[in-house]
């Protein structure tokens, strides 16, 4: 137990760090793939997502641990990662995201938190869990990419890595304009750590590799499964309302520590503050969360649970959840941020002068 | 001519949308000067501002998890 809170804590710390100072957002991050055709972001989780199953696959080679990729979901995947997408965009972050927002001091994401705990758990162990099972029924036999090619799982590590590679140097190559940074305050670490703006490919290294620390830290206490929020945040419902140990794992702390570590990050960087939302911004967000947990509960996984580490595992669960998830945020920021704007223009244009 | 857009209490990416939509009205050489509160700004608007040919003439954090910018249009 005793081990479960400290590294539990400490991975989820990091991670939060990280996140908070890396602004490593995956809403942000996929919303710009279509609004403004920028894919920095998708790549830097790519490069997570690279640096994680090149480690963990060594983990696995050398026997810390076992893994088997089970059975493919495969309606469940499409339909809960894609209601998913639309969820984080009217919460305004995907569930890590709001968990370190939370950290940030932004009560609508305390909000979207709220709801996201709520049918996660319905869920799990819920009213909704027959509707849950139901879908989760239709399901493919085989889940790896690998097995279903019938080749070793390193022959997918080295194309993916190669092709994650190219489109970093790519991307690097490309002449780029000095983004005017905010006087700097500090100096030496403290400049680094609280001030300075990370590279999203550097934080995404440092991402990939908690991802990869997260595997043998979790499987030490029992819990045989990398990064993975929605579980969790539903598990800690689920204690509070039964008062069963049995629902405390080491991923309980790991979302803690994510909260934890956002809000000393955002604290030593004069980046905390109780935000409160309007009206409109706290519907989205309690909405975006109610959906958030019906998708990654159907899904099995979130934008990191199955965007950062099923995909790492190199399974058909993780791609395919990332494209439809992409897909969700696609559609909702059509209907958030496109459409409004162009009724706007027609409406302006209708009335004459 | 100088313009002060406040977006306090807006989240990501509102701020940016504001921003964007208010600089439209503004003639060459005029200044847009952003007050926002959304961590993810601090990013996403110099990037915006430069990217698009415009200068950032001011830039700094004004108190706790607050930031004002002022963009030159180009």
């Amino acid at each position: 137990m005793f081990q479960m809170i400290v590294t539990g804590l400490l991975c989820g710390a990091l991670l939060g760090f990280v996140m908070q100072r890396g602004r490593f957002c995956l809403t942000g991050g996929f919303r710009d793939m279509y609004l403004t055709k920028d894919n920095r972001m998708f790549y830097a989780l790519l490069i997570a997502i690279a640096v994680q199953s090149i480690g963990v696959y060594v983990l696995i080679s050398l026997g810390v641990f076992e893994f088997t990729a089970g059975t493919l979901p495969i309606l469940a995947v499409i339909i809960g990662s894609f209601i998913f997408g639309i969820g984080i965009i009217f919460a305004g972050g995907c569930a890590t995201g709001t968990w370190y927002r939370a950290g940030e001091g932004l009560i609508g994401s305390w909000i979207a938190l709220a709801g996201y705990m709520l049918v996660a758990a319905m869920m799990k162990s819920g009213v909704l869990l027959p509707l849950d099972k139901a879908v989760k029924n239709v399901e493919l036999r085989s889940n790896s990419i690998a097995g279903s090619f019938g080749l070793n799982p390193w022959v997918v590590i080295s194309v993916f890595t190669v092709i994650v590679g190219f489109l970093v140097y790519r991307t690097l190559r490309k002449p780029t304009v000095k983004i005017p940074g905010l006087p700097p305050k500090r100096t030496g670490l403290a400049h680094l750590l609280f001030e300075k703006r990370w590279h999203p490919f550097f934080t995404a290294i440092l991402i990939g590799l908690i991802a990869i620390s997260a595997w043998p830290l979790s499987a030490a206490t029992g819990r045989i499964a990398g990064l993975g929020i929605t579980t969790p945040s539903a598990n800690i419902l689920q204690y509070f309302v039964t008062g069963e140990m049995s629902f405390i794992n080491w991923g309980v702390f790991l979302v803690l520590g994510i909260l934890f570590g956002s809000l000393f990050a955002a604290k030593m960087s004069g980046e905390f503050r109780f935000r409160l939302p309007d009206l409109k911004t706290t519907i989205n967000s309690f909405s975006g969360g109610l959906m958030m947990g019906f998708g990654a509960g159907l899904a099995g996984g979130c934008s990191i649970g199955n965007g950062l580490v099923m995909t790492a595992m190199m399974t058909w669960q993780g791609w395919i959840a990332l494209a439809f998830m992409i897909l969700g945020t696609w559609t909702a920021s059509y209907f958030v941020y496109v459409r409004p704007r162009r009724k706007n223009k027609q409406a302006t244009h209708a009335v004459p002068a | 001519m100088k313009k002060t857009l406040e977006v306090m209490g807006m989240v990501c990416p509102f701020p940016l949308v504001e921003a964007k939509e208010a600089i439209k009205e503004l003639h060459t050489g005029d200044e847009l000067e952003v007050q926002f509160d959304c961590t993810q700004g601090t990013e996403s608007i110099p990037r915006w501002a430069v990217e698009d040919g415009h200068e950032v003439t001011a830039y700094d954090q004004i108190g706790e998890a607050a930031w004002t910018i002022t963009i030159k249009k180009k």
